[in-house]
């Protein structure tokens, strides 16, 4: 289809503005700096304008069109009411620096959401200034550096992180200074307590896990892994990206971890934007509280004449006593805090029982992809990622034998189901699981929508090779060559050689 | 009691299917020690229209710039998203989506994402930008990393980076964050007097591996001289420049002067401010410094059948391949904000973004005119050009002031005091697109009735 430069319209096309305060001629404008050359932006008028972006749009898969079972990033549905909220001018038409008795409404929500993100991860306090996951785990290792820099154990330069952690964490780490280690997994998936054992000593200043981990089990030594490191006097941090399968049945407070980062776009709902907006914020242990990124909000008793929107609640911002200082240079996201408000309203206490429906779910996709394998005879091409009675919240499939057996791989079958209507699981990840599919259908898919997609699954896996390795046929494109794409960059129009 | 799960009462049926009698037994792999037994001490769920009450009864309480006189700024500005713009950005093929890592299914956001590039890429005048970084101040911290991989080895330098002294202490508090851990070490570019960057400074600055500074300055001056600063540090010490991207509507782009790496905060573009996030950060760079710059980026490439078609490219960079040897961890980003701003570039063009230019600086003029007839107040930089906002002296603390005017319904600007006590005195006032004629009449006549009481 057209690209933007394709459109010709007239000069001075597009949208119509008021005229200027003073006119342009009594400026004083800075004449050396003044530009020469426009910009070479296309011209389009609003109808044009309307039409392509709602032509992309049609180009494009998301949870409103279809099954997402995008392992890892829980794609969730996003109710509808949230983005309402957030379209208010209380929350657009907000400068962050104004005076707290301007934004008592907005403090309130932020308080609501601090305390609630800390009782449900069993933490002492909240920040919710980082404005993605990876920001989050950045935020929180600097915080341990910060700790441990007070507390002149300046040698603790080095994380632990499991060879199946998400490539964030180490590239966290590594951008906050840090030397990383990679611990083995056991065969089925799981932390090895004794390699971990190994590599542990005082200049360990962490170890950053997720639990659920990536191949979506429960950790169960995880307690005696967070003894460990304690034991030599390291931190444990949390990766909450797989915090939706545990709300109200384990914290990672009860497992004993110190930090924790949230997502607030997985777990809480903010929609995923194409790649963001998210929002990360991390809880802490009481010991690491004073090096959060500030200012947080907090609350005092309201004096007289104070114009409260909790009775006799006053918030206000606060500087913990030893900041790392800031992540981002205003409050975070507080967009997606706004909305994931309105969603953790939704449930409230029952938030226990959308993690429940998560796992609910993911083990009934994983058993019904099973039986309608074993019924249409395929289940010899593909077997479980890790060895386990239940998933949690996302589970995995090794395709490996089928790889072996007709030469079809985790690309060929996530390219199938393409075909099929859906939205491929993540692919190839953890690494640490040969031709790996990862499979997180979330708790918003209804039963037949999972029966339909265990069928399709099975039908995609019993298709003939030649067929999947030219998979996809029905999609607005055939597949990409990203060969082609690194080898002839072309990043922009106007085209320059790169 | 919830409504989101679509599976709510058939529990039972699908445990029976897995052999399985209660949810208990689906977390019968979380130990006894760890589980939580009790219900979660929080309040019970509320309907959507429950909700909608209390959002509006919360939100509602806040004071909207709207119903005020406002000229505060200070890195974001108040500006007018077409309606267009909103309307397109919620429809769910864009806003539910993630990442796009099965390029056939999306084409439509990384076709919109690659034109994105090419927009900031012409805008800043450098051929290459990424689809976004969180905001401004993450972008001039992940480009001076940037810059410390690509002249590490030459500088003479060793890991030292120059940042303008004007940088607000939050976004220095960023950089300085995302610099710490890899042995950066961050000295100070200095500015003259009239707020120009001090020459022999920059020349200090020659052979260290960036200098960072910004246009207009965070006082909102314009600075003629940055555009021989590239000659002054060489060619082995990155010139990267943060800009107000309104402003290239009229001024030149920095990468037509001789910058390496063009950075801003691209929130006047298709974003409202809402406090401060989400927004997005603008991110271009020379060829130099394409292949150790963060974040993603799109390639235009072909199908199967020869189609145009687009994808994620230069990936080896990033964090999900090379993990703790990548350029940085981003990975989710601010891509549907910056989808907006592409969404409202587009709507602009070449003459539409000259006029909004012209639109910010004759609003700034007019209030310039207003504050000239206000005695005790005065200009700290009267002789510079200044764009979206200016710095001006009072006879009294900003914070009095700012406290004073919010009886006229006046929030008169930021009080510069809170970036340097030594400016406690003094009140960075912004104007854009959005000033009307009247808030200015009610700032210059409460600025006046405050400023004689003070002198009294």
């Amino acid at each position: 289809m057209n690209n933007l430069w394709d459109f010709t319209g007239a000069e001075g096309a597009g949208y119509a503005q008021p005229a200027p305060l003073v006119p342009e001629s009594d400026l004083s404008l800075a004449t050396p700096l003044l530009r020469k050359d426009a910009p070479r932006w296309p011209r389009l008028s609003e109808p044009e304008m309307v039409r392509h972006y709602t032509n992309l749009s049609r180009r494009n898969f998301g949870i409103d069109t279809g099954f997402y079972p995008l392992g890892s990033c829980t794609m969730k549905h996003n109710p509808r009411v949230n983005e309402v909220i957030a379209q208010m001018p209380g929350i657009c038409d907000i400068h962050p620096h104004q005076p707290e008795h301007h934004l008592q409404g907005l403090l309130s929500i932020f308080h609501e959401m601090q305390h609630m993100l800390a009782v449900c991860a069993g933490m002492d306090e909240v920040t919710l200034q980082p404005v993605a996951g990876a920001q989050g785990e950045f935020t929180a290792v600097r915080c341990i550096q910060e700790y441990f820099r007070e507390r002149g154990e300046a040698q603790r330069t080095r994380i632990v992180v499991p060879d199946s952690a998400h490539g964030t964490n180490p590239a966290s780490a590594a951008m906050a200074g840090f030397e990383i280690v990679e611990v083995p997994s056991t065969e089925d998936g799981r932390i090895d307590l004794e390699a971990l054992a190994a590599v542990l000593d005082d200049t360990i200043a962490a170890m950053m896990i997720t639990n659920p981990n990536t191949l979506g089990l429960f950790e169960t030594d995880i307690a005696a892994a967070a003894e460990l490191v304690h034991g030599v006097g390291g931190q444990m941090y949390y990766d909450g990206a797989n915090f939706n399968a545990i709300i109200g049945r384990t914290s990672p407070g009860l497992m004993g971890f110190d930090a924790v980062h949230y997502n607030l776009h997985k777990t809480f709902s903010q929609p995923h934007g194409g790649g963001g907006p998210g929002s990360g914020p991390i809880g802490v242990k009481a010991h690491l509280a004073p090096f959060l990124p500030g200012p947080v909000v907090d609350v005092r008793a309201a004096e007289a004449g104070e114009r409260t929107v909790e009775s006799g609640r006053w918030f206000h911002w606060r500087e913990p006593e030893h900041s790392i200082g800031k992540v981002q240079q205003w409050h975070g996201n507080a967009g997606a805090v706004v909305r994931c408000w309105a969603f953790y309203r939704r449930y409230g206490r029952d938030l226990r029982t959308m993690s429940e429906h998560a796992v609910l779910n993911a083990n009934y996709l994983r058993h019904a992809i099973h039986r309608e394998a074993k019924e249409a005879g395929v289940d010899h091409l593909f077997v479980d990622g890790a060895r386990t009675d239940v998933a949690k919240h996302e589970f995995t499939l090794s395709m490996q034998p089928a790889k072996e057996a007709l030469g079809v791989t985790a690309m060929d079958i996530a390219k199938g189901l393409l075909d099929m209507g859906y939205m491929a699981p993540t692919v190839y990840f953890p690494l640490v699981v040969p031709e790996c599919l990862m499979i997180e259908p979330t708790e918003t898919e209804a039963k037949d929508t999972l029966d339909q997609f265990a069928k399709d699954f099975v039908a995609v896996v019993g298709t003939d090779p030649a067929t999947l390795h030219a998979a996809p046929v029905t999609t607005p494109v055939r597949r990409v060559d990203e060969v082609y794409a690194a080898r002839n960059l072309c990043l922009r129009v106007p085209e320059e050689d790169l | 009691m919830v409504d989101q799960l679509p599976n709510l009462g058939r529990e039972a049926e699908m445990l029976m299917a897995m052999g399985y009698a209660s949810m208990d037994d689906l977390f019968s792999d979380v130990p006894v020690d760890v589980r939580m037994e009790e219900d979660l001490p929080l309040r019970p769920p509320q309907s959507e229209e429950e909700i909608i009450a209390d959002a509006r009864r919360l939100l509602g309480a806040n004071v909207s710039l709207g119903s005020m006189a406002s000229f505060i700024g200070a890195g974001l500005y108040r500006n007018h998203v077409p309606a267009a713009v909103f309307q397109l950005v919620t429809r769910g093929e864009f806003l539910t989506a993630y990442t796009p890592y099965q390029a056939e299914v999306s084409q439509g956001m990384l076709q919109a994402m690659w034109e994105f590039q090419g927009l900031i890429s012409e805008l800043v005048g450098l051929p290459v930008a990424n689809l976004s970084v969180y905001d401004g101040s993450s972008a001039a911290a992940e480009a001076i990393t940037c810059a410390v991989r690509v002249h590490g080895r030459k500088a003479t330098q060793k890991g030292v980076v120059y940042v303008s002294e004007l940088v607000p202490p939050d976004r220095w508090s960023v950089i300085h964050n995302y610099t710490q851990g890899g042995g950066i070490e961050l000295r100070t570019l200095r500015h003259l007097e009239d707020g120009t960057v001090d020459p022999a400074s920059v020349a200090e600055a020659a052979g260290a591996c960036a200098v960072y500074v910004e246009q207009p300055n965070p006082l909102g001056l314009l600075d003629a001289s940055l555009t021989s600063v590239k000659d002054a540090i060489g060619e082995h010490t990155a010139f990267i420049v943060g800009v107000n991207p309104v402003s290239l509507g009229l001024y030149e782009a920095p990468g037509h002067y001789g910058a390496d790496i063009v950075v801003g905060e691209g929130q006047p573009f298709g974003s409202p401010m809402t406090a401060g996030g989400p927004i997005y950060g603008i991110f271009a760079c020379s060829k130099a410094y394409m292949r150790q710059m963060p974040g993603r980026i799109v390639g235009r490439t072909i199908d199967e059948d020869e189609q145009t078609a687009y994808c994620l490219t230069l990936s080896t960079r990033e964090q999900h391949i090379r993990r703790h040897r990548a350029t940085s961890n981003l990975c989710t980003n601010e891509t549907l904000i910056a989808l907006m701003g592409a969404m409202h570039m587009s709507l602009l063009g070449p003459e539409g973004v000259r006029s909004l230019a012209v639109r910010n600086a004759a609003a700034l003029h007019a209030v310039v005119q207003a504050l000239e007839g206000v005695d005790g107040v005065e200009f700290v930089h009267p002789d510079g050009h200044h764009f979206n906002e200016i710095a001006v002296q009072l006879p009294g603390p900003a914070a009095a002031c700012i406290e004073a005017l919010e009886a006229h319904g006046v929030l008169p600007g930021f009080d510069l005091g809170r970036w340097s006590e030594a400016r406690s005195n003094q009140l960075l006032v912004t104007a854009t697109d959005q000033t009307r004629p009247e808030d200015i009449d009610r700032l210059a006549s409460a600025m006046a009735a405050w400023c004689a009481e003070v002198v009294a």
